[in-house]
Formats: structure tokens, C-alpha cells, sequence
């Protein structure tokens, strides 16, 4: 491209340049202004800061639709990641108003900054089709999380867990910079469509597939899928909560959509391998890995006592499930994943708001600090009933039609008989085992009486909001999934993938 | 799109709001659940009057519009939900949340001494919201869904209390007997969507009641010869049946009286009852199908008979009947007759005439029946009750309102003209006059029972109360004083509905004479005119003069017997039983048809039940048992098996076990070390599994 137009690319970038300013603006209010206010003002400032922050990139986004290609695939905005970066943002909301009651740390600016830069790494993480791009975003996105992981200077699990998480992700983010070297020395080039096209006619040779499994690598860290999966359980539950949460959903948001628009844009012809080569494709690779989390994810899950470290299974298990999803990557396949992830990711929040009040409360993340909590908190107590269910794959709720999507997609592979048959058998059987340990939370706060001393929780307003706006969203995308998985689907057809 | 056709569906979510909310409310809230329940129907009703706004002054096609969107889809197959606005549905709309607002304005005053208000009044928005999604509702399928949800709801309010046995009774005499129409109609509705694809109404040509779909439909000859279309109208019809306490599915609704009063005027006048009622009138397209070879449409000829049997039934029995509630259900299960009949013969404008006018007094006689029932400290049986008059004038006002309507006493009362309606298209009728007799027969019995009735509960004096063998009724209500066994006028907030319904009664005759046939003439779309000689040519004249003769000599006739000597103690012969006591005892005893059911297909039930156990217990557990014994052997030897040699295995299985979850948890171990191997070995496993196992 000869000559850019530069107000255009300013525009196109508007709502990440609003966010990245909006971190700058938290940072600076806080250390100029708010030093001496009491932290609760603080956080609130932050938060609401933030919250205006992301509302103006959301809103410019839907006022101001554009599509565009920038840089050969540097910067590229369709409908499709503009829909996905919007749920980042809202997830990013969702976490800051579960903050605002947090009480681990005095720094309340740095907090929401890194909280907003993370976001940013994420948006152009979802808009760029450049092996560069990504790997620099994605070094923007993990090293404000283990940050965030590590904010609770007065406790050594955070700093443990982010130490962990760091290590892991450092390691995990060499192997994704070698993968990207492979390919660029395979390939000449960083682009992933033309990435594709030279893949195609090379076809798989020894050095692709090192580059294809070490490419596996780095994105199975960001995802937490077995075997790359052991920061998760440490890091969910020594950081602070709203990092835990945030890790669990917006982050998770963002990875599996450049993870599939990597394989499903980049190695999409060498799923099963080519003819002439003695190398596997991916879909034998992922299959594997799909069935190791489900399986490890939700066994793992049935031991534990710690809800949080439950949570961090689950959340492997689920990655799993959405692995399943990756295998019939074709346009349905991927609208469904991006349902199914996205309403994972609020049911997520939604959890980790109510488990938020109940540390906050009763001092612990054990399943025994939820005993009784109907009685104590009613409402909590069904939202977190609808979170779980969901999560469990129960129908009328949202989680029950991702399932659903999904499997029904992998089942639909192009070509092949039924190939997928035995891992979807598993996913479901395996999602049978999963409501189990959901199951035994929910008898914790449904059956099992409280302690007698226990009296009613005194639930902050903003963090009910949330959790009951939450588990509506929750209720309506089950009684309505396509409201979200119909435009998903468009913006998909009109890309045409 | 207008804004109301895009806004439609808030009609029937509004009540279901306040009906989810107030079952979150705690017991004490009564005033918080009330407060929703009548707000949610005045804002429905207040829509609904835009609604009607909005069909009204439009004609022919052009007043019916529909929206539809999709609601989910299974790979090809979409499934699409959808409103319709058009006269049928405003019309329903209004007179729902209209008299609707009012019964639950009134069950205010008549539920104050219950504890469970709250949960009273969240379950009738319930029902109130499930029928007005049914109205609206442009797919059978929603239809079904809100029709079931009518039949939940009515489930729930007729055994509210249920802590009485006949009322659990009643209710689930009520959801059985339905249940038994339903299963008809839910073979309907497959069927239909088998044969047009589609459970839309109406969707601009491809609906299943639009013309391609009815013709398609028309054309496939089925079992016996029926059209499909014939076949599914009738099997539709079947649904109607048990909604509608139609012969013979009939036996539940005068049960269903064990529910509170305010219930049973909902049930009665604006929802349950008339589902059936809309229902037909609803796919009336598809009931009209005539196939070839017949004269008339079969469905429809089906829908006339069985109207003009029940209409005449119903009344037969309601003459001999003592507890006031009952004779009104039963005069309930006779117009419902009468508006099947008018569909059947003069089709969808006679049937819902009759339908709508008959809501509003039909609820002003449940309430003002609720009233006296108040006032008379729970009493219903009106051989106990008599010279009310002096005690509630209001009520007695108003009921004789209703009780007039009802009768058809000519010229400035609303039921006589619908019902008019429908004589006078019976009477042109082709294929026979019997339902014109019956109807005759039926309205004579009508003018005959309800004359009783008000003789018996407002003429005379009072010979409730002081009477000591059925003093010890368990109420004590504490009204003080000495006149504590009088009845009492009851309270404003009850009487002010009757009053509102009274004067609708009276009010809604401007709009439905032959001179200005307003709303008939809306119901199907048409613009009415004044037009005098309508009213004066012969026919209409002579059948006013007959019918207005036959009403005449009903009340006549229940005066002579009743009103003249009017009865001086509660446990006295009736008169009419002193006349004809074979004839009365059959009436009395609702001509068996409970028995006659307890005596068949209940037992039969029973004794098919018991042969399931029988054979269950000497075929089925015989196997079990030999398999058991089977089982039990290879136990045996399994288990010699096992101790000596699988044991031995299964220790040394466990420590493996263990080992490998001690090496799990070590994977785990927080080493951080370990956790970064675990990355390189991960990836030479995975780039030799991809190298070899793959390798083809």
C-alpha cells in the first residue's frame, strides 16, 4: 500500500485508542487527584472511568461502522471481531463493577489501567490477521494478567500464582514466537491468508508440523487446555478475584477467537493432513487434546474443595468442549464456538461475582462456606443456581444451547464419516460428570443448613446487580439463542468463510 | 408496523411479569401483589384498547396483520412464533383484560380473610396471561403451549385450596378430563404440520389457514374418506371439547366450582372456558373446508350438534340443581353450547357475539354469586339463603341485571340479541331444525332456572343462620354483635365490579341490535350501518315475538312455581319435585353422567391397572426372578472367583491407582518446574504422534 489515509486508520482504531486513553486517564486521576480520598471513592472513580471508557468504544464501534484492511492484515475491522470486541468490552464492565468492593489493594489507578490495557492487548488481538500483531498483542494481554494476578501484595498465593502464570506464560510464548519463526521461514511471510495459501501448496512437511504443534502450544496455555493447563488451577485461585474473573472470561474471549481464526484462516487445508505427506494435520492433534481436557477437566474438578480451583477445572474442561467445537471449523461451526464461549464468559463473571461476595463475606472459597446461602442470600443463591446449571449444559439456559450448537456442528464435519462421533459421545458423557461437582455446590447452598451463628449476607448493590443481570442474560439467551447466534452468524456469511 | 402490532406480545407478558414477580414476594406483601396484578391487566388493558384502535375502521383483509420471527432452528427446519392482530383478537383482548381487571378487583375484597392472597394473585395473572397469549398467538403451537399453561393455572386456582379433598378432587378432575381433549388436539397439530409445514396462522400466503395450505388440504382424502382437512378440524374440535365442557367431556367444569369464587368467574366468563370457543372460531377457516361430495363441512356440522346437545343438557340440569354456584355452571356448560352452536350454523361473528356478551354477564352473576356467598357467611345452597334482597341491594340489582341477560329477556339486556343471533341462524339452518328446538327449549329452561334461582335466594326471608342443626358450620367469623348470623352487604371494592359489569351489560345491547349490529359486524371485518329494515322485516320480527314469548313464559312459569309461595324452610320439598319426582330426580342427579364414567371408563381404567399388575407380577417378575436367581448363581461362583483371584489383582490395582493419582497430584505439585517440562514433553509427544500415528 502506497499511501495510507491516516484519519481513516485513526478512526478505524478509535476505540482502542479510546481505551488505551481511558488507562492513561484512570492512572493519572487517581495519582493527581484522588490520593487523599478514601479507597472506596477511589475505586468507584476507576471503575466508573472505566466503565465510560469502554461505553464510548462500544458505542463508536456501532455508530461508526466501518470494515477495513490496514497494512496487509496488520489491522483489519469486520462485523464479526467489531461483535467480538464487544464482548470483550462488556466483559471488561462486568469486572470492573465486581472491583469496585474489592479491598486488596491501595493501588486503585494501576489496578484499572492494567485492567483497560489488558483490554486493548485484547481488542487488537481480535483484529488482526498478522502472526506479529498477535504475538505482540497477546504480550500485552498476559503481561497486564500477571500483573493482575499479582496485585494482592499482602498475599504470597498471588504473588506464587503470578510467578507460576509468568513462568508459564514466558515459556508458552517462546514456543508461540518459534512456531511463527517456523512459519515465516516456511512461508515468507506473516499474513495469515497468504500463510494459508503457501501452506497449501507446500503441504505438511516435518518443519510445518513443528510449527503447527508448537503454534498449539502457545494458544493451549492461553486457553488452559490439558496439557497446558497447570498455571490455571494455581493462578484462579491466588489472585484476586476480579483478576480470577477476568482471567476466566474476557481473556478466554479473545484466545479462542484468534486461536480459530489462526487455524481456521491459516491451516485450514491441513486438518487432516495432505495426501502425499507422512504428517498428521491438526485435527487429529486437537481431537487428543480435546479429550484430555474434557476428561482430566472434569475428574479433577470432582475432587476438589476449593470452589475457585473447581471453577479452574471446569474451565478446562470446558475449553474441551470448545476444542470439540474447532474440529468442524467451518462458518456454522464458528459462529457456534463464539456463542458457546461467549456465553461461557458471562456465566463466568456471573459465578465468580457471587463467590466474590461470599469470600468477601464468609471469608473462604471452600464448598462449606456456601452452606445455607438460600437462606442467607436468596437472590444469590438463584443466580448462582442459573450459572451452574448453565454451565452444566441444562436446557432452557444458555449453556445447554452452546453445548448443543456445538456438538451438533462437530457432528456435521464436511466429508468425513461421523469422525468426531466418539469425542462428542465423551463430551456429553463427560458434561454428565460435570453436574456432579456443580451439583455439590448447589447442595452446599440449597440443602445443607447453615450455621446457626449465620446470619443474613449484606450483598453489595453493584455486585446483586451484576450477578442478577447476569443470570437474565443467562436465562434469555436460553430462551432466545438466536438473538446472539444470528448475528454471529451473518457477520460470519458476510466474511465468507 | 404499527407500533401496537410490533408491541402486541407486552399484552400477555405484562400479567405474566407481575404474576413471576409476585411469586417472589413474601406471604405479607398482599397489597405489593394485588397492586401488580390489577396494574399489569390495566396497562394490558390499556394496549388492548389500542390494539382495537388499530383493527377497528379497517376491512377485509386488510384487518388482520400478523407478525412473525423465528424463534429457533434445528439445521434446515425453522421454528417461527408469531401475533396476529385482527377483530377476533382485540375483541378477545379488551373483553379479557377488561373483565379481568374487574374479577380481580373484586377478589380483593372476597380473598381479604385468606392468608394465601399473595399466591392467589400471582396464579391468576398466571392464567390471565396465558390466555391472552393464546389469543394472540398466531402458531398453533404457541397456542398449545398457552393452552396448556390455561389448563396449569387453572389446575392451580381450582384446588387452591386444596387443603379441602373435594378440591384437590376437582382439580385434577379438571386437568385429567381436559388432558383427554388435549391428546386429540395435540394429534391435530402434528398432523397439520405434517400436511402444510407449518404451524403459522397466518404468514402472508404460506400459513396453514391460508388459501394454498387449506386447498392442499382440502384435496388429501384420508381415512374413510374424510379430507385431511376434515379429519384435523375435527380432532381440533376435540381439544375444544374438553377446554370448552362440552358433551362429554363436560363432567369437570361444574367441579371445578370448589375453587374460589372469583376464580370461577374467571374461569367461566373471560378465560378457560371460552379457549375452546376462540379456538374454533380461531381455525374456523379450516373447520369451513367443505370437501367434495358433502353438503355441509363436517367439522362443522360436529361442532352444531354436539352445541345444541349441550346447550339443551346443561339447562335440563341446572333446573334442579340447590348450590348457587352449580346451577350457574351448569347454565355456563349450556351457552357454551349455545356459542358452539352459533359457530357451527352462523359461523365465527354468532358464535364470538354470543361469546363476548355472555363473558360480561356471566362474570357479573359468578361475582354477585361470590358476593352473596360472602355475605352469607360461605353459604351456597340456596335452599338456606332467601330474602337477601333486604340485606344486599346492591347485589340484588345487579344480579337481577344479569340473571336478565342471562334469561334473554327481550329488547335492552345484550343476551338477548346474541343469542337471538344464533336462533335466527339456526332457524335458516338447511340440513335439519332440530338445533333451532333445542336452542328454543334451551332458552325456555334458561328464563325457567334462573326465575328459580332468584326466587329462592332474594324472595322470601332469611332461613339461614339461626337454624341449630347446621349451625356448627366451623365458620366463625367475627362480625360481633347479634346479628352476627345476618348476611352483610359486602364491601365497596366488590360491589363496585358489579356495578361496572352491570352497567356494561346493559350498555353493550346499543352496539349489538340488528338496527346498529356494530360489533357482529367488526368481529368479521365489516362496517355496520343503520338499517331499520333489518330489524323490521319479517323473519327477524317473528323469531323476537317467538323468542321473547318463549323467555316470557319461562319466568312465568318459575314464578308461578317459586315466586308465589316462596319457600319456608331449608329442607322442604321442592315443587317441582312434588310435580315430576322420576324426571327431577334425574336432572338432580346430573343424568348420571359422573356415575355413568365411574362406572365405566374409570373402571375399566382400574381393572386394566390391576391386569398390568397381574401381569406384571406373574409374567414380568417371574423372568426378574428367574434371572435374579441366574444372577445370583454366577454371584456365587463370581464371587469364589473373585475372593481368590480378581482381590488379589484389584489391591495390586488400587496401589497402581493410587500411585498414579499421588503422580497426578505431583504433576500438580505447585512445582513450578514441573509444570514447565510438562510443555516440552507435551510437545515431542505431540509431534511424534502426529508423525507416526498419523502416518498413512
Amino acid at each position: 500500500m502506497n499511501t495510507t489515509d491516516y484519519f481513516q486508520l485513526f478512526s478505524a482504531l478509535a476505540p482502542e485508542i479510546i481505551v488505551a486513553i481511558t488507562a492513561l486517564l484512570v492512572l493519572a486521576a487517581d495519582l493527581l487527584g484522588l490520593q487523599e480520598t478514601p479507597r472506596s471513592y477511589r475505586m468507584s472513580i476507576a471503575a466508573g472511568l472505566t466503565t465510560v471508557g469502554c461505553a464510548g468504544a462500544v458505542a463508536w464501534m456501532f455508530l461508526n461502522r466501518t470494515t477495513g484492511n490496514w497494512h496487509g492484515g496488520m489491522f483489519v475491522i469486520d462485523p464479526l471481531n467489531e461483535t467480538v470486541k464487544a464482548v470483550i468490552l462488556l466483559l471488561t464492565v462486568f469486572t470492573a463493577m465486581l472491583s469496585v468492593e474489592a479491598k486488596f489493594t491501595r493501588h486503585c489507578g494501576e489496578y484499572f489501567a492494567l485492567l483497560l490495557l489488558a483490554t486493548a492487548g485484547m481488542m487488537f488481538l481480535a483484529s488482526t490477521e498478522d502472526l506479529l500483531m498477535i504475538f505482540a498483542s497477546l504480550e500485552l494481554v498476559s503481561l497486564s494478567l500477571y500483573v493482575l494476578v499479582a496485585f494482592d501484595k499482602s498475599s504470597r498465593q498471588s504473588a506464587e500464582a503470578a510467578l507460576k502464570y509468568f513462568l508459564f506464560g514466558g515459556m508458552s510464548a517462546a514456543f508461540l514466537l518459534f512456531g511463527f519463526s517456523l512459519l515465516y521461514g516456511l512461508t515468507g511471510t506473516t499474513h495469515v491468508p497468504r500463510m494459508a495459501h503457501k501452506l497449501f501448496t507446500l503441504g505438511v512437511d516435518p518443519l510445518g508440523t513443528v510449527a503447527l504443534v508448537m503454534v498449539v502450544v502457545g494458544f493451549g496455555f492461553k486457553i488452559a487446555a490439558v496439557p497446558f493447563h497447570l498455571w490455571a488451577p494455581d493462578a484462579y485461585q491466588g489472585a484476586p478475584l476480579p483478576s480470577s474473573a477476568f482471567i476466566a472470561s474476557g481473556s478466554k474471549v479473545a484466545s479462542f477467537y484468534v486461536f480459530a481464526k489462526v487455524l481456521l484462516l491459516g491451516f485450514s487445508q491441513l486438518g487432516w493432513g495432505s495426501d502425499d505427506s507422512a504428517m498428521g494435520g491438526w485435527m487429529p492433534l486437537l481431537s487428543i487434546v480435546a479429550a484430555l481436557s474434557m476428561v482430566l477437566g472434569n475428574l479433577a474438578a470432582i475432587r476438589q474443595t476449593s470452589v475457585r480451583r473447581l471453577l479452574a477445572y471446569s474451565a478446562i474442561a470446558h475449553a474441551g468442549y470448545m476444542l470439540v467445537g474447532f474440529l468442524a471449523l467451518g462458518g456454522e461451526a464458528f459462529a457456534s464456538l463464539l456463542f458457546y464461549v461467549t456465553t461461557y464468559a458471562l456465566t463466568t463473571v456471573g459465578t465468580f461475582g457471587v463467590l466474590g461476595v461470599v469470600e468477601a463475606q464468609v471469608g473462604g472459597d471452600q464448598l462449606k462456606d456456601f452452606a445455607g446461602l438460600s437462606r442467607r442470600a436468596p437472590v444469590l443463591a438463584a443466580c448462582l443456581m442459573v450459572f451452574l446449571l448453565s454451565l452444566a449444559g441444562i436446557p432452557p439456559l444458555a449453556g445447554f444451547f452452546g453445548k448443543f450448537y456445538l456438538f451438533a456442528a462437530a457432528l456435521k464435519t464436511e466429508g468425513q464419516s461421523l469422525p468426531f462421533l466418539w469425542l462428542v459421545i465423551l463430551g456429553v458423557a463427560m458434561s454428565c460428570v460435570s453436574l456432579y461437582y456443580y451439583l455439590q455446590i448447589l447442595k452446599q447452598v440449597f440443602v445443607v443448613e447453615a450455621d446457626e451463628r449465620a446470619r443474613p449476607l449484606a450483598v453489595p448493590f453493584l455486585a446483586h446487580a451484576v450477578v442478577v443481570l447476569l443470570a437474565a442474560v443467562i436465562v434469555l439467551l436460553g430462551c432466545a439463542p438466536t438473538w446472539l447466534l444470528t448475528p454471529l452468524q451473518e457477520a460470519i456469511a458476510e466474511l465468507g468463510w | 408496523m404499527s407500533f401496537i402490532l410490533q408491541n402486541l406480545w407486552l399484552i400477555p407478558v405484562l400479567p405474566l411479569l407481575a404474576a413471576g414477580i409476585s411469586a417472589l414476594l413474601k406471604r405479607p406483601n398482599r397489597s405489593l401483589a394485588a397492586g401488580l396484578a390489577i396494574g399489569s391487566m390495566g396497562a394490558s388493558f390499556l394496549l388492548s384498547c389500542m390494539a382495537f384502535a388499530a383493527t377497528h375502521g379497517k376491512h377485509g383483509a386488510a384487518s388482520r396483520q400478523a407478525h412473525n420471527f423465528d424463534w429457533f432452528a434445528l439445521g434446515d427446519t425453522v421454528v417461527r412464533l408469531g401475533w396476529v392482530l385482527d377483530p377476533l383478537t382485540a375483541a378477545m383482548v379488551v373483553m379479557i383484560t377488561f373483565v379481568g381487571s374487574l374479577i380481580f378487583i373484586f377478589s380483593v375484597g372476597y380473598m381479604s380473610h385468606d392468608e394465601n392472597f399473595t399466591r392467589f394473585f400471582c396464579f391468576l395473572s398466571l392464567f390471565a396471561a396465558a390466555m391472552l397469549g393464546l389469543i394472540i398467538a398466531n402458531n398453533l403451537l404457541l397456542l398449545f403451549m398457552c393452552w396448556e399453561l390455561v389448563g396449569l393455572a387453572s389446575y392451580l386456582l381450582i384446588g387452591f385450596w386444596f387443603h379441602k379433598p373435594s378440591a384437590a378432587a376437582a382439580a385434577k378432575k379438571a386437568f385429567i378430563t381436559t388432558r383427554i381433549g388435549d391428546v386429540f388436539f395435540f394429534l391435530g397439530i402434528v398432523w397439520l404440520y405434517s400436511e402444510t409445514g407449518t404451524l403459522l396462522f397466518y404468514d402472508s400466503g404460506r400459513g396453514c389457514l391460508e388459501q394454498d395450505a387449506l386447498a392442499k388440504m382440502v384435496a388429501h382424502t384420508t381415512i374413510g374418506g374424510l379430507a385431511a382437512s376434515s379429519a384435523i378440524g375435527l380432532l381440533l374440535f376435540c381439544g375444544a371439547i374438553g377446554k370448552s365442557g362440552q358433551l362429554p367431556l363436560h363432567v369437570w367444569l361444574p367441579d371445578a366450582m370448589e375453587g374460589p369464587t372469583p376464580v370461577s368467574a374467571l374461569i367461566h366468563a373471560a378465560t378457560m372456558v371460552a379457549a375452546g370457543v376462540f379456538l374454533v372460531a380461531r381455525v374456523y377457516p379450516l373447520m369451513e373446508m367443505q370437501q367434495a361430495g358433502v353438503s355441509e363441512p363436517i367439522p362443522l356440522t360436529a361442532v352444531t350438534w354436539i352445541g345444541a346437545l349441550t346447550a339443551i343438557f346443561g339447562a335440563l340440569v341446572a333446573v334442579s340443581q340447590t348450590d348457587i354456584k352449580r346451577i350457574l355452571a351448569y347454565s355456563t356448560v349450556s351457552q357454551l353450547g349455545y356459542m358452539m352452536m352459533g359457530l357451527g350454523i352462523g359461523g365465527v361473528a354468532v358464535g364470538m357475539f354470543h361469546l363476548l356478551t355472555h363473558a360480561f354477564f356471566k362474570a357479573l352473576l359468578f361475582l354477585g354469586s361470590g358476593s352473596i356467598i360472602h355475605g352469607c357467611h360461605e353459604e351456597q345452597d340456596i335452599r338456606r339463603m332467601g330474602g337477601i334482597q333486604k340485606f344486599m341491594p346492591v347485589t340484588f340489582a345487579t344480579y337481577a341485571i344479569g340473571m336478565m341477560a342471562l334469561s334473554g329477556v327481550p329488547l335492552v339486556f345484550c343476551g338477548f340479541w346474541s343469542k337471538d343471533e344464533i336462533l335466527h341462524s339456526a332457524w335458516h339452518y338447511g340440513p335439519s331444525k332440530i338445533p333451532f328446538f333445542l336452542g328454543l327449549g334451551g332458552a325456555f329452561l334458561t328464563a325457567f332456572y334462573m326465575t328459580r334461582q332468584m326466587c329462592f335466594v332474594f324472595a322470601g326471608k332469611y332461613r339461614g343462620g339461626h337454624d341449630a342443626a347446621h349451625d356448627d358450620h366451623g365458620h366463625s367469623h367475627s362480625h360481633g354483635g347479634a346479628h352476627s348470623h345476618d348476611p352483610h352487604e359486602s364491601p365497596a371494592v366488590m360491589t363496585l365490579p358489579l356495578q361496572i359489569l352491570a352497567a356494561c351489560t346493559v350498555l353493550l345491547t346499543l352496539v349489538s341490535t340488528p338496527l346498529w349490529p356494530w360489533l357482529p359486524e367488526y368481529l368479521l371485518g365489516e362496517a355496520a350501518h343503520v338499517d331499520a329494515a333489518k330489524l323490521f322485516n319479517a323473519g327477524t320480527l317473528t323469531l323476537l315475538v317467538v323468542s321473547g314469548v318463549v323467555v316470557a313464559g319461562g319466568i312465568g312459569l318459575g314464578w308461578w312455581f317459586y315466586g308465589l309461595l316462596p319457600a319456608e324452610k331449608p329442607d322442604e320439598k321442592d315443587p317441582l319435585e312434588q310435580q315430576f319426582p322420576e324426571q327431577f330426580a334425574w336432572s338432580r342427579g346430573k343424568f348420571f353422567v359422573d356415575e355413568l364414567y365411574a362406572a365405566t371408563f374409570v373402571k375399566w381404567n382400574a381393572r386394566l391397572g390391576e391386569l398390568c399388575h397381574d401381569l406384571d407380577r406373574c409374567v414380568l417378575d417371574l423372568l426378574v426372578s428367574i434371572v435374579g436367581w441366574t444372577t445370583t448363581g454366577c454371584a456365587h461362583v463370581a464371587k469364589l472367583f473373585d475372593e481368590f483371584v480378581v482381590n488379589k489383582l484389584f489391591d495390586a490395582g488400587c496401589g497402581e491407582v493410587r500411585r498414579g493419582a499421588e503422580a497426578a497430584s505431583e504433576l500438580q505439585g505447585g512445582q513450578i518446574h514441573q509444570y514447565l517440562r510438562s510443555i516440552g514433553v507435551a510437545l515431542i509427544l505431540f509431534v511424534f504422534i502426529l508423525a507416526v500415528g498419523c502416518n498413512k
